[in-house]
């Protein structure tokens, strides 16, 4: 009997061995956790959707270089008052499961998208009507003119089969989804490992290089080193920079670097504790701009691996203009006489919340920041909290006159963070501003993308005149890549995008 | 032996519903789900749409009261997350963990046992200082920073052994000894001081004055005198390992309750979470109550107790 087991393990060590010579062209990369859900719009956390992608399409594309390019729709129109999208789609496409993809598809896309128990039904309710013309013309609505609304489709409109969603219903449709994307689901173990195939029909005959992709759950980030410097896996993502740096000269495996597309700062509050601070000032809040070391921050903290952020909009965004926005200089003598400028000679004491622990180094760059406005008078009570009570409430609620925070985006452009931190009534809203209020409301319904990104400047310009925030800095994403992966471009947003990547021999 | 079986039981309960308590009103201390999981820019009505659909606007004693309720009937709810049931999800995720806590057991008494034996018959010897040095690691080594250890060595550098995952039998040996160390070390120290205290026993004494030679004193008297203490210790060391592989399956991406737990706490998934810690404490008690009723059956100096 042990005989046999022992037979079987052998047998079955082979076999495996066997097996990993045979599929060369597999792909292996890793996620950081276990991705919640395969169905888009339950996909909330980015692991999730990373994984997610490889099975889907959507009508419209948002490439690595930040254009909106064809994908299942072929070309499309938008009315003149900005409120109306038609679409033409792809003919002769089918979905994993052989059901051919029509204008119906969309609509289910939308419906089922916008259900209640989904993550992020805003993003699919944000269109008020989605009407088949006929199989392959597709008319959507929107309430009001919405600027970024093609880059939320592209972002999270993952097109499903109707009928198949019908018959099964979310939850089914969660465990063995399908979509048109250039691979297909084959399998999933809970927290080990998501099987996919590359799809044999995909509607771009040239695609996917690759004969399959295999997701591998690993969640502790040396874990993740010692999986590519085995070669167990070829891509490892979310890498520290000591853990980066550790793999420097190692063979067959480089490390790719590149800039998140999130920015920290310090908010401003000009509403709950920030009312009758010197922070009304628009000279102090300049003057603290330039007494924080950003620079200094980014060497001492992150070993050089972060950009020091120009403003809300930084590199990689719509309308960013590397001449034109230069980061705040680091100038503690003319931070002084800014201070002395507005009546504060002597500086002043202030209270700055920080969510501790809430992002990697957090609690060092807040103290960080204490230190340097110290040094120009300003005497920064650092108010640590857990990021339960930091984030549960509204922001303006919380904490004292400022607080550290930081905001990401995924469309490409800075305005989800605008909004987010600038539009009164917003959770994490503490600064009021009429201008920069109704400049963000205009960029919002500027459906024209140069219309838009000659106000980002000019909201750009404002922000920096009279700034709301202390802008900090942009971190550095690392991923190992093993050296025979070709063609992999990550794209800003942590996204792993494989449908064009191949593996040399 | 019906009140003690009685008490023993009513004591379980107890236990079981100070763990419920404890965990309910711990894991609200967290963070806070609808923060988490509604996105940053969501409008109010959003955040009040799911706080109502997860019952997480319900005050905190009401939302116990159901939570009580609804465990009663045996349903720990449904993960935020994934939105099934915790138990359908614990149970895709119970048997690697089962796995690698028998694996880290037989590790450890393989190793343990002979050594402490052997230590225990030759107190002082150098087989003893072997089994006093590995007794003190194995409590004081922590095991995931032995698992990252042993992950490099193996793994990296000779390559003989994977370095995480559960793809084959060999997948197993990693994360099996990491996990199993600390207990290894437990059961060689009560391995030898339980040898230690049979071999000054008076029916030892006794044994040896009739002149029983030195061979057949082990086999006969002191090792099944041994077992007895080691077996319940064994039991105990189980449910120790089950609970205790957060660290070790997350160093090995081991597909266990470790790694779903950690996830969960991350995604501040409560039902989750909850569901869980119950469900490693209810086998944890139900162990410790058998052993119980299995001494009082063995030992009736015990029922009175």
């Amino acid at each position: 009997m042990l005989k046999n087991g022992l037979l079987t393990m052998v047998a079955s060590l082979v076999l495996a061995a066997h097996f990993a010579f045979a599929q060369e062209d597999v792909l292996v990369v890793t996620l950081s956790s276990d991705p919640t859900s395969l169905y888009m719009p339950r996909a909330a956390d980015r692991t999730a959707g990373n994984a997610s992608w490889s099975l889907y399409d959507t009508l419209v594309w948002l490439n690595e270089e930040g254009e909106l390019v064809p994908q299942l729709a072929t070309d499309w129109q938008i009315s003149d008052d900005g409120l109306t999208y038609t679409f033409t789609l792809r003919q002769g496409v089918t979905f994993h499961n052989g059901e051919p993809f029509t204008a119906d598809d969309v609509i289910a896309t939308w419906e089922y998208g916008g259900d209640d128990s989904n993550d992020y039904p805003g993003y699919y309710t944000v269109a008020t009507s989605v009407e088949a013309i006929d199989d392959f013309t597709v008319r959507i609505t929107t309430a009001e003119p919405n600027a970024i609304f093609l880059t939320t489709m592209a972002k999270n409109w993952a097109i499903i089969p109707g009928d198949y969603m019908r018959e099964v219903g979310i939850d089914a449709f969660a465990t063995a989804p399908v979509g048109t994307g250039p691979f297909q689901f084959v399998s999933r173990t809970p927290g080990e490992r998501i099987v996919m195939e590359a799809n044999p029909n995909y509607w771009d005959s040239e695609l996917p290089y690759l004969d399959g992709v295999e997701y591998r759950v690993i969640s502790d980030p040396s874990t993740r080193v010692a999986a590519i410097q085995t070669g167990a896996v070829h891509i490892a993502n979310r890498l520290t920079p000591e853990l980066a740096e550790s793999l420097e000269g190692e063979d067959g495996v480089d490390v790719l670097t590149y800039l998140n597309d999130r920015v920290y700062y310090v908010a401003f509050k000009n509403i709950g504790a920030g009312v009758g601070t010197p922070l009304e000032d628009a000279r102090v809040r300049q003057a603290l701009n330039y007494g924080v070391d950003r620079f200094g921050i980014i060497e001492a903290i992150f070993s050089g691996y972060a950009n020091p952020a120009p403003g809300f909009v930084v590199e990689g965004n719509l309308g960013y203009d590397e001449a034109a926005m230069a980061p705040f200089a680091y100038d503690p003598e003319r931070a002084r006489a800014l201070l002395a400028e507005a009546g504060y000679p002597d500086g002043f004491d202030i209270q700055m919340g920080c969510p501790a622990d809430g992002y990697v180094n957090i609690n060092e760059v807040c103290q960080a920041v204490a230190q340097s406005l110290g040094a120009i008078g300003v005497n920064v009570d650092v108010d640590f909290q857990t990021t339960n009570t930091y984030w549960s409430e509204p922001q303006y609620a919380v904490t004292g006159p400022m607080f550290v925070d930081s905001w990401s985006s995924e469309v490409g452009e800075a305005l989800p963070r605008l909004q987010g931190a600038l539009i009164p009534g917003n959770y994490y809203t503490t600064w009021e501003d009429s201008e920069l209020e109704a400049l963000i409301n205009q960029i919002d319904v500027t459906v024209d993308r140069d219309e838009r990104a000659a106000l980002y400047q000019e909201m750009h310009e404002r922000m920096r005149n009279e700034p709301p925030f202390i802008y900090l800095y942009q971190p550095v994403i690392f991923e190992a890549v093993a050296s025979n992966v070709q063609g992999y471009r990550p794209l800003a947003a942590e996204e792993y995008f494989l449908r064009s990547v191949r593996l040399a021999d | 032996m019906l009140s003690y079986v009685a008490s023993k039981l009513l004591e379980s309960l107890a236990l079981i519903v100070g763990v419920l308590v404890l965990v309910f009103f711990l894991v609200r201390l967290t963070g806070d789900p609808v923060a988490l999981m509604v996105p940053k820019d969501a409008p109010q009505e959003q955040r009040e749409t799911f706080a109502r659909m997860m019952g997480l606007d319900q005050p905190l004693p009401v939302q116990f009261a159901q939570y009580l309720a609804d465990v009663a009937r045996g349903d720990l709810g449904d993960s935020l997350r994934q939105r099934r049931p915790t138990l359908d999800i614990i149970r895709e995720r119970l048997w690697p963990t089962v796995q690698l806590a028998l694996g880290a057991l037989a590790f450890a008494m393989t190793i343990a046992i002979p050594l402490g034996l052997a230590a225990g018959l030759n107190p002082d010897g150098w087989i003893d200082r072997i089994a006093r040095t590995v007794g003190l690691a194995g409590q004081t080594i922590p095991n995931y920073w032995l698992g990252m250890l042993l992950i490099v060595f193996f793994a990296v550098e000779l390559r003989w052994l994977p370095a995480f995952g559960r793809d084959t039998a060999a997948s197993l040996v990693l994360p099996a000894v990491s996990l199993g160390f600390a207990g290894l070390g437990q059961l060689v120290r009560l391995t030898r001081s339980t040898v230690l205290d049979v071999r000054r026993s008076d029916y030892l004494r006794t044994a040896r004055s009739k002149g029983v030679h030195a061979t057949g004193l082990a086999w006969r008297h002191v090792l099944p005198n041994v077992a007895v203490p080691l077996i319940s210790v064994l039991g105990i060391q189980f449910t120790y390992l089950l609970g205790g592989s957060v660290y070790i399956e997350s160093v090995f991406a081991w597909p266990g309750l470790g790694t779903l737990l950690e996830g969960a706490i991350r995604d501040t998934d409560f039902p989750l979470v909850q569901a869980i810690t119950v469900f490693i404490a209810f086998i944890a008690i139900s162990v410790h109550l058998l052993t119980d009723l299995l001494y009082g059956w063995v030992d009736p100096r015990l029922r009175v107790a």
